[in-house]
């Protein structure tokens, strides 16, 4: 192997990089792993205590929904938020009547903070004097009229619902990969005969293939890390059905328990790697334009 | 050069008798200086009477005694900055102790902080409430006195309780349950609960409350395999179920809890004295129609007792100046009279671990949180101090287990010892 010819100017300008890297993310990412095998309470030595603290977490039920909770989180916002998404992209790329506007209305929520939309759903889903409940009631359907969030069957769907809602951010990447397809392709294809549906399907899909994969990687990474809304909406109940690995963490770490505290986090970290490796590798063909050149 | 030298020769040699004069005669006039950093001042509701008793207290000991407060009114920051002091050993004169377990353990620290033991003994200890007093003492050491504390009895709309024909707040549990039956035949739902929340707060001083009646003041010395935990828990599952609370209780939080009662929707509550403004604030009807009461005894339990908590005690740093120590005790004593913490509460709606009465016209609601704390038999403390953080995180969720899960007591109990063992 030989060193590139301008290997010092390289080195140079990758060092500051390279330092801040290490520093902040590196070294407490395997300070992350190290705690793991610890018992620690944030004061006093540190007892080394192997994996133990994995042991535990396996055995605990609240563990096991969080990280079945993590796992569904990042499947429905990977499939189901992107797949709104990229319905609402196709269509809108299409310049229907006020497009522009509605793609505004679309992308607003993603600028308003979590917290504000966790509160205002709170009070969609109250059991009392909830918005739902009371369309419910309203339509004489009282039996249905129930404590959405406190209920196990419907607690999880309706914190995840409320999330898949807000489409902006995915629909904004893939409606610019969408708009930018030449129309040309369309143009042909219409004078072969085929109908809109047929266009998306070949046309329109094949081409922003790649673009929604990123785009559901980073929701899937959402997915893994999320904690905002169930926190504020549920706090992980009723009995665990709603929480996620990112409550569990904060939860120990409140309780002064840093060494399974940074096990859920390792934990976090090594699934969240995973599943979006797996996806990625699964969806991540070649693209359509490497496909084309063929 | 030589002449600058000159002229700051000449200002030093000036200066220094005169900030000697003045900082002599400052010292001479005092007497004792003590330096009480307090997070009463400010923004504080305490503010104002403490500024007040200790201007009077240094009015009557002009000469002898200053206390000097430095105001600190980042409570997070003092409570921060004194466990340093604590573990340096390095404390102001007087200073607002929290009662914790990483506080209480500088009781064993030899020379840190000051032993009051004897002079309580000498009278001045008998007009603290015993059960206060009792939390404060470790091996017959005083290190700090009890102050301000917490009390949590229930609460009770009179008016719904007319409404639903009952004359007086039930007394055993039998009665409690008649009392919830003809509360639901008025409409009206008997209890607000909670099981959201960091604590899943009302839910979790009933418990506190049962658990009082059936193992008395030591109740919690006992580890959480005693049958009273099951028993506790079959009692709070009883108040879940049938009705006797409104279906938004799992997964409610604080403000559920709270607003069921504010609306009249719940005849009966429990909360501290912190809650007395929100309820005249926001719901004036209920607020004359509040009382409060002792919680209903189990068969055969006890009844009477409140549950209560330390919120701040006053303590001293250790001294072998015994002008010095006389001064701190004359202002500790100055500021627990019955009538100085009475005016506090008055002004300031906080409560004291002292016996003592107060102008029932300030606010009868207030009023009454002084009665039941004073005729309370023993008093003990919530279950969040009771046990550790990982056990009341868990709390919420093991009601939700037994309430939608289909949990028994037995596996609620099995749910908090597991998170015990954390």
């Amino acid at each position: 192997m030989t060193l590139h010819k301008n290997w010092k100017g390289i080195t140079l300008f990758m060092l500051p990089v390279g330092v801040m890297y290490f520093t902040f993310f590196i070294y407490p990412l395997g300070y992350v792993f190290v705690l793991s095998t610890m018992s620690w309470s944030g004061f006093g030595p540190m007892e080394f205590v192997g994996l133990h603290n994995f042991r535990r977490l396996l055995g605990m039920t609240s563990f096991q929904f969080g990280l079945r909770n993590n796992l569904i989180w990042a499947l429905s916002l990977g499939f189901i938020q992107v797949g709104l998404a990229a319905v609402v992209a196709m269509i809108l790329a299409r310049k229907p009547p006020f497009w522009r506007f509605l793609r505004t209305v679309y992308f607003l929520p993603t600028v308003i903070s979590q917290v504000a939309i966790a509160m205002l759903w709170y009070t969609i889903y109250r059991e009392n004097f909830g918005l739902l409940n009371t369309i419910l009631r309203n339509m004489g359907l009282d039996q249905l009229a129930i404590n959405w969030l406190g209920t196990f069957t419907t607690a999880l769907p309706a914190v995840i619902a409320q999330q898949l809602f807000y489409i902006g951010y995915f629909m904004i990447i893939i409606l610019a990969g969408v708009m930018s397809i030449p129309k040309s392709l369309y143009e042909s294809a219409e004078i072969d005969g085929a109908t809109v549906l047929q266009q998306e399907f070949y046309i329109t899909i094949p081409m922003v293939r790649d673009i929604v994969v990123v785009a559901m990687t980073l929701a899937m990474a959402f997915g893994i890390r999320h904690f905002e809304a169930t926190f504020l909406l549920t706090g992980g109940g009723p009995a665990h059905r709603t929480t996620t690995l990112g409550i569990l963490l904060h939860r120990n770490l409140h309780a002064a328990n840093y060494g399974r505290g940074n096990a859920i986090a390792a934990v976090l970290i090594v699934v969240g790697a995973l599943i979006i490796t797996v996806v990625r590798r699964l969806l991540s063909t070649r693209s359509a334009v490497e496909d084309a050149k063929q | 050069m030589a002449r600058k030298a000159l002229v700051l020769v000449i200002v030093f040699a000036l200066s220094v008798p005169v900030v000697g004069i003045f900082a002599g005669g400052a010292a001479e006039e005092d007497g004792i200086v003590l330096q009480f950093p307090s997070f009463w001042v400010g923004q504080d509701s305490k503010a104002e009477p403490m500024e007040q008793l200790i201007g009077e207290f240094n009015a009557m000991y002009e000469g002898e005694i200053r206390v000097q407060v430095e105001p600190t009114p980042d409570t997070d920051g003092y409570r921060q900055t004194i466990n340093t002091r604590l573990a340096a050993g390095d404390l102001p004169d007087i200073f607002i102790f929290q009662p914790d377990p990483t506080t209480m353990r500088y009781y064993e620290a030899e020379g840190v902080l000051m032993d009051f033991a004897d002079e309580l003994h000498g009278g001045w200890g008998d007009r603290f409430q015993e059960s206060q007093m009792n939390a404060a003492t470790v091996d017959g050491m005083v290190k700090s006195i009890p102050y301000e504390i917490g009390v949590t009895p229930i609460w009770y709309n009179t008016r719904l309780f007319e409404e639903a024909g009952i004359d007086e707040f039930p007394t055993t549990f039998e009665e409690f349950w008649e009392a919830t039956d003809a509360l639901k035949d008025a409409g009206i739902t008997p209890t607000s609960q909670m099981t959201g929340g960091a604590n899943a707060w009302t839910s979790m001083l009933w418990y506190s409350h049962i658990i009082g009646s059936i193992g008395g003041p030591d109740a919690w010395d006992r580890p959480l395999g005693h049958p009273q935990y099951e028993q506790a828990a079959e009692i709070l599952l009883r108040l879940y179920s049938d009705g006797n609370t409104t279906g938004d209780a799992v997964g409610g939080d604080a403000d559920v809890s709270g607003s069921h009662y504010l609306a009249e929707r719940t005849a009966i509550f429990s909360n501290g004295p912190w809650y007395i403004g929100r309820v005249a604030g926001d719901a004036p009807q209920v607020h004359e129609a509040t009382q409060l009461a002792p919680a209903p005894a189990v068969e055969g339990g006890e009844h009477g007792h409140q549950v209560t908590f330390a919120l701040s005690n006053l303590a001293a740093a250790h001294t072998d100046d015994p002008a010095r120590r006389k001064a701190v005790v004359e202002f500790m004593e100055w500021m627990t009279k019955p009538e100085h913490v009475a005016m506090i509460t008055e002004e300031a709606g906080s409560l004291f671990a002292i016996e003592y009465e107060i102008d029932p016209d300030v606010d009868p609601l207030l009023s009454e949180f002084v009665r039941v704390q004073n005729e309370a038999p023993f008093t003990l403390t919530d279950m969040e101090r009771a046990f550790p953080v990982a056990v009341i995180q868990e709390f919420g969720g093991a009601i939700e287990m037994m309430v939608v899960g289909g949990a028994s007591p037995a596996e609620f109990v099995e749910i908090l010892k597991d998170a015990a063992e954390d």
